[in-house]
């Protein structure tokens, strides 16, 4: 599941977003999985639904890169060790490419239950789009 | 008992129903219906309406892209189960649900030359259902996932479903052997297409341009004004293009040519023989021979009374084998036609006999011993199974659209009509002649060791 986020709220702020960005960076990097060559998105626990619906939606490339960075971190973790600083995460690699499609799957499955929950009403006037009849939920 | 005020009034009530000029209409009543098809130019897009009266319409768009046409195996298949899908602006689930709250039903299918996207619903209903349409021929996703997780699954079954068919199998085969590429395309995918190797969401995408481009579908609408739907076509199909994509291949446009062969398959569930022969183009295109139609129902083989073989010649000639079932179609396509004869039955042995009397009612039609009688029932039945399917709205929409898309003019039945009326017995007999002289198309399905090659048969393939 995608992480609880406040991004949208900073980001339409540009005075926040100015203090927030270089702290953002700065927590970032300070988390230490770019440390271990990994990505953001290879942090959300896969344990859902979603999330495995997402992983097998991945373009075959991103999938086989995503477990070589797993294992590597693994690795890595087991041995008490970073990676060479030429090996690590950076930052403009750290882009969410998973994340996406994770917020795609829940709006689809949003979409589902917005429309099984929908109270249909019987239509007044002909030529109403349907849109304007499925408007109540 | 009813009193005399009480009846008075109902009475007062039906004058005032009938003689009510907003109330006069009701289902049965023609408006301004007509059986023709009204043509037109919406937006540079071909549209071909019929005014029928009813309350329900029938639009759809008849696209030049069956397996003809495809670039690539299972393009066109693909291209209809992507339909409905994920458009730009709204989910599959989101058309789904709507289509089913405002009462229509949406269909898809393709055939060899066409690619049809219809949808049925209430005559107030013709504005939503174009914008859709429009949506799904202009702005489809085609999504990887949609792709992996339910086109290609979907087209296996369909797959699957072939193979398990005997007829289909031969008649797919046939028209294999008779045509090689183009026509010949299986209109599903078999087992020895490597399928998946050439199906990408991209190139489908950019294959659909070429598919939906203004010069390559028509749209066509049963039970609908002309007006309105030139109104709404113009407004909801304008993000098309002009013409197709120049760099794509089109292996489809080239004339079709006739070859005829044979081909053995080895199937264990059932048996099924084609025999085919060139045939007649469509009446919109420039090979129409509407004596290879009437040469079909006379040969035919299929009865239309119950309990009875019918009076057809090869129904005639396969009486003594009640197991077997014999069926001529024929098969019609823009510049080529395929008369099919079907021979079909679990018992190989007597499938063999019976196909030898085929193949002896056919020579002795050939050199030209057949009735006056038995020709005139053919020109009727022939002439009433065309104009069936013409009325037919849903094999009617296909034909209107391929005519106009094809060849600019839309079929008309009534053309048809004359023209198979208008057929002699001098040219059945010739016609009859010359498919025989000419190279036979032999497919033979199922328990090949029982049955017969084409050179036991003594035709020439």
């Amino acid at each position: 599941m995608s992480a609880p986020t406040f991004t949208k709220y900073v980001l339409k702020r540009p005075w926040l977003k100015r203090w927030m960005v270089p702290f953002a960076n700065w927590y970032a990097d300070a988390a230490g999985y770019r440390k271990l060559g990994l990505r953001a998105d290879d942090l959300i626990p896969e344990e859902s639904d979603t999330v495995l619906l997402a992983l097998k939606r991945l373009p075959p490339k991103e999938a086989y890169d995503r477990v070589f960075r797993l294992r590597r971190a693994f690795q890595c973790s087991l041995q008490h060790q970073l990676l060479p600083k030429d090996q690590q995460t950076k930052p403009e690699e750290d882009y969410a490419y998973l994340s996406p499609i994770i917020k795609e799957i829940e709006a689809e499955s949003r979409e589902r239950n917005d429309l099984e929950a929908m109270v249909v009403n019987k239509r007044k006037k002909p030529n109403n789009s349907a849109e304007k009849e499925a408007a109540h939920h | 008992m009813i009193s005399r005020a009480t009846l008075a009034r109902a009475g007062q009530r039906a004058l005032q129903r009938h003689t009510n000029p907003g109330n006069r209409r009701c289902l049965a009543t023609p408006a301004s219906g007509s059986f023709s098809y009204e043509t037109g130019d919406a937006a540079g897009i071909k549209i071909a309406s019929r005014d029928l009266p009813g309350p329900t319409t029938h639009l759809a768009v008849v696209a030049k892209a069956g397996t003809r046409y495809e670039p690539l195996p299972g393009f066109s298949e693909a291209l209809e189960k992507f339909s409905f899908k994920n458009t730009s602006r709204r989910s599959a689930l989101r058309i789904q649900r709507e289509t089913e709250l405002l009462g229509g039903e949406y269909s898809t299918y393709h055939s060899r030359e066409n690619l049809v996207i219809g949808a049925k619903f209430l005559r107030d209903d013709l504005p939503y259902f174009a914008e859709l349409i429009g949506e799904v021929i202009s702005r489809t996703k085609y999504t990887a996932h949609e792709l992996h997780e339910q086109v290609i699954p979907n087209m296996a079954l369909s797959r699957k479903s072939l193979l398990g068919h005997v007829d289909q199998l031969a008649i797919n085969s046939a028209h294999g052997i008779a045509f090689h590429r183009g026509l010949g395309n299986p209109l599903h995918p078999s087992s020895s297409l490597p399928m998946t190797k050439y199906l990408a969401e991209g190139s489908l995408q950019y294959y659909s341009r070429a598919a939906y481009s203004k010069s390559n579908f028509a749209i066509v609408a049963n039970g609908a004004d002309h007006q309105e739907l030139t109104k709404w076509v113009g407004e909801f199909f304008t993000e098309v293009e002009n013409s197709p994509p120049k760099d794509l291949p089109n292996p489809g446009a080239t004339a079709t040519k006739y070859y005829g062969g044979e081909e053995r398959i080895a199937h264990d569930s059932g048996n099924s023989v084609v025999i085919a022969f060139p045939g007649s183009g469509s009446i919109t295109g420039g090979s129409y021979k509407p004596e290879s139609q009437v040469l079909a129902a006379l040969l035919g083989g299929q009865s239309n009374i119950k309990w009875a073989p019918g009076f057809s010649l090869l129904s005639k000639a396969t009486e003594a084998y009640p197991q077997v079932h014999t069926r001529t179609e024929h098969h019609t396509y823009s510049d080529a036609g395929l008369l099919a004869i079907t021979i079909s039955g679990q018992n190989a042995q007597q499938l063999r006999k019976a196909i030898e009397e085929v193949v002896k009612t056919l020579k002795s039609v050939g050199a030209g011993n057949v009735s006056k009688e038995d020709i005139k029932k053919a020109t009727a039945t022939a002439k009433f199974k065309a104009l069936e399917s013409g009325q037919n709205i849903s094999t009617g929409v296909e034909l209107t659209g391929a005519g106009l898309v094809q060849g600019g003019k839309a079929f008309q039945i009534d053309e048809l009509a004359k023209a198979i009326d208008s057929v002699t017995e001098e040219q059945v007999k010739k016609a009859a002649k010359s498919m025989l002289d000419g190279k036979a198309t032999l497919s033979a399905v199922g328990d090949i060791y029982m049955l017969p090659f084409a050179e036991e048969l003594g035709l020439n393939v």
